[in-house]
């Protein structure tokens, strides 16, 4: 072969390979996987999105289902509001408050009127919408990546649930009450480091 | 050698191509059946459809058909419209907005029949305002909005019966969590597209 002809084939396939798009501008996938890898990567985020979930399960029907329906509601409202650059303060903390505070919650077994649960779990919906909104990468397959991570969030909720459901049984309600414990520990150490 | 490198940078350019997709990729598909498949293939679209569906299928049989009636003249309307007008840069967020309304009150709900005559109408109207043909004759142009009408009132004709089943307990629960799910789709992406056009000026 000649060198002309080897030459001409490496320059071909130098200039052949698609641009790999690992991460956009903010360094988030920007389509549907990366709209619903986006909440299950923030460990903060899963924990307490599961004790969402395990709550509802403990506090049985309408809880079951109104939390998770709650939840996405509020995060989408405060979503925005960190989208369009309104700030927040102590997003945080308040992540890692609502995560000691439905842990313990959970742990403990409590029982509040159902208007009680779905407020608390709606005010700490506002900091993990405002923090996920604040990440989201402007310039996003919008629909693809809303609906990857709206869907994450209610898969991560519906875990929680599942879990959640253990608790109909002695030694299941043990560990569902341990789990709740573990996510208040956790909570505390994002509180640690969110000081 | 030059010549050499020209053409490899010409075969280069040419192979690294793609195409340019306005709305869902329906490659080789026009006329009637591709405006079919553009008003249901586009997921902002298909969305919208589901929520007005679902929220149409909790009426009573009556006004149901009556809210459908509505939304496919408001749709005809919106295609007339658009033929002679063109692209309105509204329709989008519109019908957007109007699909969380939908979300919301199919999460808590409550079916009110005036606000569902409204959202039909401007689902309809929102819709179609948003469904350009993307092609260069206008006989096909008129076949594709012909075909996006056909395929709109169909889809929501038959989300809203099919819907008329999902009235037990599990299913009313299933599809209140829908409703937070759209709803929460619908503002975050209003609110990116609203910070994207901030961004771009």
């Amino acid at each position: 072969m000649s060198q002309g002809l080897r030459c001409f084939i490496v320059l071909v396939l130098v200039s052949m390979p698609n641009v790999v798009f690992a991460h956009s501008e903010n360094g988030v996938a920007i389509d549907f996987k990366g709209g619903f890898t986006h909440p299950i990567f923030g460990p903060d985020h899963v924990i307490a999105m599961v004790a969402v979930g395990l709550w509802g399960a403990f506090l049985g029907m309408p809880a079951i289902w109104l939390l998770p329906v709650v939840f996405p509601l509020v995060m989408a409202f405060a979503g925005a509001l960190g989208v369009l650059g309104v700030p927040l303060p102590g997003v945080e903390i308040g992540i890692a408050v609502s995560a000691i505070a439905l842990g313990t919650m959970v742990a403990l077994a409590a029982k509040p009127p159902l208007w009680v649960a779905a407020v608390l779990v709606g005010a700490f919906a506002v900091f993990h919408g405002h923090a996920h909104g604040t990440e989201l990468p402007i310039g996003a397959d919008a629909v693809a990546f809303s609906m990857g991570f709206v869907i994450a969030t209610g898969m991560l909720h519906l875990a929680g649930i599942t879990f959640g459901a253990l608790s109909r049984w002695p030694a299941g309600r043990i560990a569902v009450r341990t789990a709740g414990g573990i996510i208040a520990v956790i909570g505390f150490v994002y509180l640690g480091r969110s000081l | 050698m030059r010549g050499l490198v020209l053409a490899a940078l010409i075969a280069g350019l040419l192979m690294a191509t793609s195409p340019a997709w306005a709305h869902a990729p329906i490659m080789g598909i026009g006329g009637v059946f591709g405006g079919v498949l553009h008003a249901l293939l586009i997921p902002e679209h298909g969305m919208s459809l589901v929520a007005l569906g679902v929220f149409l299928g909790r009426q009573q049989s009556a006004t149901r058909r009556w809210e459908v009636m509505t939304f496919a003249v408001a749709l005809t309307c919106g295609l007339v419209l658009i033929a002679l007008v063109g692209e309105a840069a509204f329709a989008a967020d519109c019908l957007l907005a109007a699909t969380a309304v939908l979300g919301l009150l199919i999460a808590t709900n409550w079916t009110p029949p005036l606000l569902g005559w409204l959202l039909a109408a401007v689902i309809g109207l929102a819709l179609a305002l948003d469904s350009p043909p993307e092609v260069g004759s206008t006989e096909e142009a008129v076949r594709m909005l012909i075909g996006s009408g056909l395929g709109a009132a169909i889809a929501l004709a038959l989300l809203a019966e099919s819907a008329v089943w999902f009235r037990g307990t599990g299913p009313l629960i299933a599809t209140r969590v829908l409703g937070s799910w759209i709803t929460a789709i619908a503002i975050l992406v209003l609110s990116l597209r609203i910070a994207t056009r901030w961004a771009t000026g």
